[in-house]
């Protein structure tokens, strides 16, 4: 028995000391500096897809599991988010969830307005998702469903496919592009004013400006219709959507040639009952080609689906 | 086929459906139990996203062609499973098996590719994540 606290205490203090080892090697290493454009500002151009697979939340204490999860001492299981197929691995992390504030990994509670927003959507039927074999018109679907867009925040979070981001800098501005219903961010970084309260934007009205090499972006005016998760079933089984109070402020950083951190700050006193973040490192893949983007060619399930609930109505299937 | 036809088939369809987490359901669009097989020589390739859209000549039993739109997963989903912009030129002569449209146009969602050579390549399109459920 004295052995073995002998043991104990020989390998807590061996793990102190390479604990406080690899700390003063880290104090050590000098902070990575990114390349500068030929105008001086920080480079952080190039391919940046999102290859995370860190789910959005921690899972609660007997929660049921989804896919994914550590294994080990401590893990929890995670409600993790699907593979995605189009992209290279995501590279090894020990970060639990994207949450990364509050430090439990969870979104914060809802205040009364939004979980009362929630309740009485679309007359009680919820906020509008993917389809869920009911649909009396268009608006009963999303807007990624619809091909419209997937929000700030929906267009960089990671999906099962076309996960690409490129970031493209000019004198002033600083262009963002996402894969997934081509959507481009035009944000100029030259202190300018956002537009008036009354302009409403799916994607926002966005302004940067550089903090060290750290490129902030505050977006305002957006709407009440976009969504945190990336195709409208972001969380929890509903779309995590946010008001049109939402200020969000996003953080890019270059902290290795090949690792651009991002930060996100959601500010959005009707929805939540406190400002929360996410974090995640994207990845440059030099490869990676972003195609041509044509939602409507081809796809008929739209057509489809109004078809087959006009027949039901036809047909007393439904009430409506 | 007929237009009071074509509803019975996709009232009957949609009402044994299953949404799927994907850009478009699978379920909303093609048809589980209508499984194809075409042989047939590439027209075009729509190397384009959220899905590509090969464009394939097949020769019917009575000897007639016709042309048909193939979905397959997105550029960068094919391009990892082991296509190259190379391998789907056009007069190439593949076997494609997926499943058909509901709408009853000659389109379907392609799930595997076979070259003449017999590699087999899956697209990585919806008729895949059906087949996973």
């Amino acid at each position: 028995m004295r052995n073995r606290t002998l043991s104990i205490l020989l390998c807590s203090a061996a793990l102190l000391l390479s604990g406080v080892l690899q700390v003063w090697g880290q104090a050590d290493k000098p902070a990575y500096t990114p390349p500068k454009t030929a105008w001086g500002d920080p480079d952080i151009q190039g391919q940046w897809p999102t290859v995370t697979m860190i789910p959005l939340q921690k899972r609660l204490p007997g929660q049921a599991g989804g896919k994914g999860g550590g294994k080990g001492k401590g893990a929890t299981k995670q409600q993790g988010p699907q593979r995605p197929a189009d992209v290279n691995n995501a590279p090894p992390t020990t970060q639990a969830a994207l949450v990364v504030d509050p430090p439990d990994g969870r979104i914060p509670a809802l205040t009364a307005e939004g979980a009362k927003r929630r309740a009485e959507a679309r007359d009680g039927k919820g906020i509008p998702a993917e389809w869920r074999e009911e649909a009396d018109a268009p608006e009963d679907m999303n807007l990624y469903y619809r091909c419209i867009t997937r929000g700030v925040l929906g267009s960089i979070l990671a999906s099962s496919y076309n996960n690409g981001n490129q970031i493209l800098q000019t004198p002033g501005y600083v262009v963002i592009r996402h894969e997934m219903i081509h959507e481009t961010r035009i944000i100029p970084l030259d202190g300018r004013p956002h537009v008036d309260n009354k302009i409403r934007m799916y994607m926002g009205d966005s302004r940067g400006h550089w903090e060290g090499n750290t490129l902030v972006v505050v977006t305002k005016n957006m709407t009440d219709k976009t969504s945190v998760g990336s195709n409208g079933a972001g969380y929890n089984g509903e779309g995590g959507i946010h008001s049109d109070a939402l200020t969000l402020t996003e953080r890019f950083t270059r902290t290795a040639a090949d690792t651009l951190q991002y930060e996100a700050t959601l500010d959005d006193p009707k929805t939540w009952s406190k400002p929360w973040k996410i974090a995640f490192p994207m990845t440059a893949d030099p490869e990676y080609r972003m195609e041509e983007y044509a939602c409507h060619e081809g796809n008929y399930a739209m057509e489809n689906i109004l078809t087959g609930h006009r027949l039901e109505e036809e047909k007393g299937v439904t009430k409506k | 086929m007929s237009k009071s036809l074509f509803a019975a088939v996709a009232f009957a369809g949609l009402l044994l459906t299953l949404p799927l987490l994907a850009h478009h359901a699978f379920e909303a669009e093609f048809d589980g139990d209508k499984p194809v097989k075409l042989e047939g020589k590439v027209v075009k390739m729509e190397w384009i996203n959220p899905h590509t859209w090969l464009h394939l000549e097949v020769k019917g039993a009575d000897g007639k062609t016709e042309t048909w739109m193939i979905e397959g997963g997105s550029p960068n989903i094919m391009i990892r499973r082991g296509f190259t912009k190379a391998s789907l030129e056009k007069g190439t002569d593949l076997l494609i098996e997926g499943f058909r449209a509901r709408n009853g146009r000659t389109m379907a969602s392609g799930r595997s590719i076979t070259f003449k050579d017999g590699t087999r390549l899956f697209t990585g399109g919806s008729a895949d994540a059906r087949q996973a459920k």
